[in-house]
């Protein structure tokens, strides 16, 4: 939470100073990503924020590059803004390579490209079946009725989550990003951890094509993968690949329901959904990763010094206009869509080419049965801002043939 | 001054003055080649710098290592001539290679 203490130690030059509250900065609106760019315009290209513990915010595309590239001055391993007693160890997220080598690759088989392109029939249906639940009713909350729901289904697949599991595992993973105490979130994370550990020992005695079965079966550097690395594993993934492709796109559907032209256009022509998918990335990046800094370190005109955080905001780097012509236009045709949303290097986000996927196939299912939509008038979204953004509602309203 | 082509899978070729002591990916990159995403930057863990290697050169600069090998059978359209862009360090003796871009990385 938002801390009202000043830290600004010594290192840090007054003209490096920049005031911002990443968890609750009274300038962000619910266009959330560009009340960001906004707020950040004049802002050094990367800062110290003296609010919660005091950290270095990255603000611009090539910076938050050189940043996640170079682990041995920037770690992985703690991600908590301001720092915590015990971080908790998510596998391979916080493990600097070469660490993180040998576990991405035993993801890999079901996060790679090929891997995806295989599942889209599956993840069709899915879609599908959601938009079908809503589009006779001609009003939805998009964020709750499908954007929530579209990528508990897809992780449910991979991770071999049986299909009656699907009410009780979407109900616990809303617990989850809905928790606002801290008895909340532990006990959302219990179920889940319940929900693993159950999984697990069925997938011991009746192996099958999913990721659990994978990672108890795999053969790790010579070794079996421990229960408590699964565990692990099975956090960073449920983390990692649900509350980010729901907000993303709701908010590149808040965006698209203000825009009546598109909206024909991209219905009347599905092959320019790629496009549009990728524009909403660039435009609505929902991730910072922090760093821990652990060794001194002067680029830039910055000193980092060892036990220094870092935020690297990359919604920002789709948004930099150092790197990018007119920034916060929404323009599927735009040529130069460069962002770091995936973030880059080691680290690179595992789940790139699924959360496309996911992005893509899901607005075509909508656009199918709900070709023209409109935002409910008046309406207030609210959102959530941190290392993670997310939209919380967007009610949506349309006309039924 | 290393020259290589690179060829889309319509047959359009383009040709790069690639820098020697670098990787191709950065060269291919710095000069736009469309179809090289190189999304990690370099730390093979993507796979979306995929490219299949002409021979001689193919056989010239030798196959995938175990790892980089491994990330190529992750790829859409993988060959016996595939190789990650972003782990051959542009050599002189490169001067006149023929790479193809795949149809797609993801």
């Amino acid at each position: 939470m938002a801390s009202l203490a000043h830290t600004i130690p010594p290192h840090v030059k007054p003209e490096q100073v920049f005031e911002f509250d990443i968890y609750a900065d009274p300038r962000i609106s619910d266009d959330v990503q560009g009340s960001y760019a906004e707020a950040l315009r004049h802002a050094p290209d990367i800062f110290w924020s003296p609010l919660n513990g005091g950290h270095w915010l990255v603000q611009r595309h090539d910076l938050i590059a050189e940043v996640v590239k170079n682990p041995a001055v920037f770690s992985a391993r703690e991600m908590q803004i301001p720092r915590v007693k015990n971080p908790p160890l998510f596998i391979p997220l916080n493990l600097d390579p070469p660490g993180n080598v040998p576990y991405r690759h035993v993801l890999m088989p079901k996060f790679s490209p090929r891997a995806v392109a295989e599942m889209e029939g599956k993840m069709r249906a899915m879609a599908a079946e959601i938009v079908a639940d809503v589009a006779d009713a001609g009003t939805c909350d998009f964020v709750h009725d499908v954007a929530a729901r579209f990528p508990v289904s897809v992780f449910m697949e991979v991770m071999g989550l049986p299909l009656e599991k699907l009410h009780e595992f979407r109900a616990i993973a809303d617990g989850f990003f809905k928790a606002h105490t801290n008895e909340e979130y532990q006990a959302a994370s219990q179920q889940i951890a319940a929900i693993f550990h159950e999984l697990i020992d069925f997938r011991r005695k009746a192996p099958g094509e999913d990721l659990i079965s994978h990672f108890i079966t795999v053969d790790f550097e010579g070794r079996k993968l421990s229960l408590e690395e699964i565990m692990a594993m099975c956090t960073v993934l449920f983390l990692g690949g649900m509350d980010t492709v729901t907000n993303v796109t709701a908010f590149t559907f808040q965006q698209l329901a203000d825009d009546p032209a598109l909206q024909s256009r991209l219905a009347a022509d599905p092959a320019l959904l790629p496009q549009f998918a990728e524009e909403g990335l660039r435009m609505f990046g929902v991730i910072g990763t922090p760093r821990l800094v652990v060794q001194d370190f002067d680029a830039h005109g910055i000193a980092f010094r060892k036990g220094d955080m870092v935020l690297n905001a990359l919604w920002q780097s789709g948004r930099d206009p150092t790197r990018i012509a007119n920034p916060d236009r929404f323009d599927i045709d735009r040529k130069d869509m460069a962002h770091l949303n995936f973030s880059t290097g080691p680290h690179l986000c595992l789940g790139h080419a699924l959360a496309r996927a996911e992005m893509r196939i899901l607005a075509e299912e909508w656009l199918k049965r709900v070709p023209s939509f409109r935002a409910i008038p008046g309406a207030h979204h609210g959102f959530r801002m941190g290392t993670v953004i997310a939209l919380k509602s967007l009610p949506l309203q349309w006309d039924i043939a | 001054m290393v020259r290589i082509v690179f060829r889309d899978v319509a047959g359009n070729a383009q040709e790069i003055n690639a820098e020697p002591g670098v990787s191709l990916m950065v060269s291919a990159k710095a000069h736009g080649i469309a179809g090289i995403e190189a999304e990690c930057g370099g730390s093979m863990v993507c796979a979306t710098c995929h490219i299949y290697v002409d021979e001689p050169w193919f056989s010239a600069i030798g196959a995938a290592g175990p790892i980089e090998a491994e990330m190529v059978e992750y790829t859409r359209h993988p060959r016996l001539t595939s190789r990650l862009s972003c782990q051959i360090l542009v050599t002189e003796a490169m001067d006149g290679m023929e790479v193809g871009v795949p149809l797609s990385q993801r």
